[in-house]
């Protein structure tokens, strides 16, 4: 027993050992590479790669960059959550569950540092100027970054290596360093947010650009909602991703045990994405609201201006987020006993949801041409004009969350008839509460057509907290309500329709290209500043490129993405164990738990005290 | 296996070229950054107000709420009528005056109905000269078909900002240098060597920055000869910062451009610092290899096999 703690402790620290000298030799190489271009290539404020766009190049590279890195600090965080609930149902499945997410992390870093290093070079090399200015600025945050890398790394190597050797009675030091992997993650999420919130919205300086106060700067107009924004993003990020991985998988699985491992995985995926999706929109709001308070100028510029018909596009994007969650929800009803009773409010739904996906895609300003505009009176149409105001799309949008959330708690209590004897009583003051938080949605979108815009987008926080606390209420009354709930059946994993993983696949793809528009609209927005109102952008490309121009980059980047992402798949799906003998019972719908835990099952088969789980994760 | 791997890709690539797609439906326009305009005191009042037009449209982004014709945004007043209404605005205020505060100073004074919303021009992100608030002002009166009376005077060309580029770190570098202890810049620091702040003017800002390694390219006059260190060991971007700064005070636009990456010092200080820690890891690691050894039975042990994989299988 102490001999196999020793070997695993040993090979704890030395997996974590590989990935300290992995990070130091890629910041070596680029510190190398960053000097030996700078000394070589001539002088110059703004230099271009080989005749490419140094714009360009900086743009692809930080996107995907920021989609590993959301990748890389989202799907630890669903893993952590995973872990904690393993523990407290005391259901292998979900430690398995989250050993398996963070079997991809390990490559997922390392590619995330290779990119965050290439992108560092290109700053240096293509932006030595801006990128003197911002160093000089934040020179103790970038030491701090340093250091956090280091510690993230170490942790998180050794979360991953740990994770035979700390289970059982040690498991709560593996929640622990679990917990720190977190931490760390999102310490060095909030300082690379600073240099990117200072361009946006730039604080603590004077009007010569001198450096006055450190924390002004670093805690600028736009830091903390683009904090709170990003973690949120990336919890819902790294569950889409992972979900789209287990619906790979499920489309691929030759087994009944198999559908229902990665029918269960996906849903899980799918659920931690959705609930983190939920807020997010209110998080938008917040630092949409911050953008208004820094300057009323950009804030308009962003919705009203050259930026506007974006937004168009990123309603559509969104509300085909909320049609293809909904939709995997019902058609995963189809596998729950007794979830049929709900179906008579799909449609319902499905009328609130495309009224709403409609009124969020109507452009305030049609395009047409001088006729059509003579007899509309303008630019605007008289009458669809009115749905192509943030009154009418505020309102749709919190509809459609309601609408969403309402489909989620449908879908928990598919299979539960609550036995308690306020149980028609708890169903109405629910109702009630749904309807409320309607009732003020609506309202205030109503009334925000009569006051100026500085004071309706504040309507849109209490149009937010309305649903935020109906969410809330619901939930509260929810849990006792279903405790010791009646089970008509248990739900039949693996019994769901292909068609359900690719709207898991539609899900992740969406969410990847809205990261991408989103990318470029908050940077976009700064127009022909590099820092907004301080540092101007003098070079060639300091103009806003066409949409058209923009959306053809963010499609690269997404395909790009997703090739990244599918040499990481296929690297851990070859890591798999070899099929080996199961315990019966797997595919008969109640046991899905157990084919989910088996492969932990069959792993700890003949081990020492059970230590190690190694050979599976080999 | 492949065909559904093949599957999966195409729909991929479907749902990207359809949001590509909406992409390429939506109005097609390019925003370039607005163009300097050289304004003085001789400038002709068309041109004038031609400037202060291209102003508004541009860098000013006044159109992002105001409109100053037919089609526009309704967000602030509209500009076709500012100057009419400007003699009656605010009373004891002349027109072209309160035309002048409603851009420096907006919140002085609001239109009724309209909240207080208006960034000032002169400060970020507009940024705007005082001689480019005139020709602002003297389009708002042409637009009111009003006579333009707004004049250009010495004081606001010379007003205008010179550079918007970053603040060059030449300021700093050279107290962290000891530059300030023989030389004045800005009225401070000693006087052992030559005054500094107006160097620029009589030397290229290029070869001050070489001037710094390299002492003996010229001597000031009435100064002594070898008296000043070389100093080669400074970085090249420290002293092309360094000439940026002094090109600034004498009114040149000079950029540093840095021909060594700004970290040359901490990177290697850091570098340094990671090796060592890299070094006590693999201590660390000896360590507990050594314990390794000690507890193994003298038999192959049954899950080494299993460790090295799990090692291999994550890196």
């Amino acid at each position: 027993m102490a001999q196999a703690i020793t070997t695993s402790a040993f090979h704890a620290l030395k997996g974590t050992y590989k990935g300290v000298v992995k990070i130091s030799l890629m910041l070596a190489a680029t510190y190398l590479v960053a000097q030996g271009l700078s000394s070589f290539l001539p002088a110059a404020d703004y230099r271009s790669l080989f005749g490419f766009s140094n714009r360009t190049a900086v743009w692809v590279i930080a996107e995907l960059h920021l989609m590993f890195a959301a990748f890389v600090l989202g799907v630890p965080i669903f893993a952590f959550i995973t872990e904690i609930v393993g523990v407290a149902t005391k259901e292998k499945r979900y430690d398995e569950l989250a050993r398996e997410f963070t079997k991809l992390l390990a490559m997922a870093y390392t590619l995330t540092a290779v990119l965050g290093c290439v992108l560092l070079v290109l700053f240096i090399v293509l932006y030595p100027k801006l990128t003197g200015y911002l160093s000089g600025l934040f020179k103790p945050t970038w030491l701090l970054y340093i250091v956090l890398i280091f510690g993230e790394v170490i942790v998180a190597y050794f979360y991953w290596y740990s994770w035979d050797l700390l289970q059982g009675a040690a498991k709560k030091w593996h929640l622990v360093l679990g917990l720190l992997v977190n931490l760390w993650g999102t310490a060095l999420l909030f300082v690379a947010d600073i240099w990117v919130t200072f361009m946006m919205s730039p604080a603590g300086i004077d009007d010569a650009n001198n450096l006055v106060s450190l924390w002004d700067a670093i805690n600028n107009h736009t830091w903390m909602p683009i904090n709170i924004h990003r973690l949120l993003a990336n919890v819902a990020f790294g569950g889409a991703i992972v979900a789209a991985y287990a619906a790979v998988r499920f489309l691929n699985a030759k087994t009944d045990e198999e559908k229902a491992r990665f029918d269960w995985m996906g849903y899980v995926g799918s659920f931690i994405a959705i609930a983190a999706f939920i807020p997010l929109p209110f998080a938008g709001y917040w630092l949409g609201r911050e953008i208004y308070q820094f300057s009323e100028q950009m804030g308009v510029s962003m919705m009203g201006g050259s930026f506007a018909w974006l937004w168009i596009l990123q309603a559509m994007l969104i509300g085909g987020l909320f049609l293809a969650s909904n939709f995997y929800l019902w058609l995963g009803m189809g596998r729950i006993p007794g979830a049929e009773r709900y179906t008579k409010f799909q449609i319902g739904m499905m009328i609130v949801l495309t009224i709403g996906f409609i009124v969020w895609a109507t452009p305030r300003s049609i395009i047409a041409s001088g006729a059509e505009m003579s007899a509309m009176g303008g630019s605007h149409h008289p009458f669809l004009g009115l749905f192509g105001v943030m009154a009418a799309k505020n309102t749709a949008v919190n509809l459609m969350i309601l609408t969403t959330f309402f489909s989620f708690m449908l879908y928990r209590r598919g299979n539960r008839i609550p036995v308690v004897a306020w149980a028609t009583a708890g169903k109405a003051v629910q109702a009630l509460v749904i309807a409320a938080a309607a009732v003020v949605v609506v309202g205030y979108g109503v009334y925000s057509y009569f006051v100026p815009s500085i004071t309706r987008i504040g309507f849109s926080v209490y149009q937010v907290s309305a649903v935020l606390a109906a969410m809330a209420l619901f939930v509260a009354i929810d849990i006792p309500l279903l405790k010791g709930a009646s089970v008509i059946g248990a739900i039949r994993w693996g019994q769901i329709p292909a068609r359900a993983q690719y709207a898991l696949f539609f899900l992740a793809v969406s969410f990847t290209w809205l990261m991408g528009l989103m990318g470029y609209i908050r940077s976009g927005i700064r127009q022909y500043w590099h820092i907004y109102g301080r540092v101007m952008d003098e070079s060639a490309n300091a103009y806003t490129m066409s949409h058209g121009h923009a959306t053809i980059i963010v499609s690269c980047i997404v395909v790009i993405f997703f090739l990244l992402v599918s040499v990481v798949f296929w690297l851990a799906a070859r890591n798999d164990p070899p099929p080996g003998p199961r315990p019966a019972g797997g595919g008969d719908g109640g046991s899905a738990a157990d084919a989910a835990s088996m492969p932990l099952a069959a792993a700890s088969l003949g081990r020492p005290g059970g230590s190690g789980a190694g050979g599976r994760a080999a | 296996m492949k065909a559904t791997i093949a599957k999966i890709f195409l729909f991929m690539l479907a749902v990207v070229s359809l949001y590509a797609y909406v992409g390429q439906l939506v109005p097609q326009f390019e925003e370039h950054p607005p163009q300097k305009k050289v304004i003085t005191t001789e400038t002709p009042k068309e041109e004038l107000v031609a400037s202060g037009q291209e102003i508004l449209r541009g860098k000013g982004g006044c159109l992002v709420c105001h409109k100053d014709q037919e089609r526009g945004n309704e967000r602030g007043p509209d500009l076709r009528q500012a100057a009419g209404k400007a003699a009656t605005r605010k009373p004891g205020t002349a027109a072209e005056a309160y035309l002048i505060e409603s851009l420096v100073t907006p919140d002085a004074f609001l239109v009724e109905g309209y909240p207080k919303m208006m960034p000032p021009s002169m400060k970020p992100p507009a940024n705007l000269s005082m001689a480019e608030v005139k020709a602002v002002v003297a389009y708002l009166q042409s637009l009111g078909g009003a006579e333009v009376t707004v004049k250009v005077e010495a004081a606001d060309v010379a007003a205008e900002k010179k550079s918007s580029g970053p603040v060059h770190r030449g300021k700093a570098l050279m107290a962290e240098q000891g530059c300030v202890g023989c030389h004045k810049v800005e009225g401070e620091g000693g006087e052992i060597g030559p005054e500094l702040t107006k160097v620029a003017e009589r030397h290229e800002p290029a070869k001050i920055a070489q001037k710094i390694a390299d002492p003996t390219l010229w001597t000031a006059e009435g100064f002594q000869t070898g008296l000043m260190p070389p100093r080669p060991d400074m970085p090249e971007g420290d002293r092309q910062e360094i000439a940026a700064y002094l090109a600034g005070l004498s009114g040149k636009s000079y950029s540093p451009t840095g021909t060594a990456s700004p970290w040359s010092h901490e990177g290697v200080r850091l570098g340094a610092v990671i090796a060592v820690f890299n070094i006590v890891m693999l201590l660390v690691l000896g360590w507990a290899r050594a314990r390794e050894k000690s507890t193994l039975s003298p038999g192959p042990s049954p899950i080494e096999g299993e460790g090295r994989n799990t090692a291999g299988a994550a890196s």
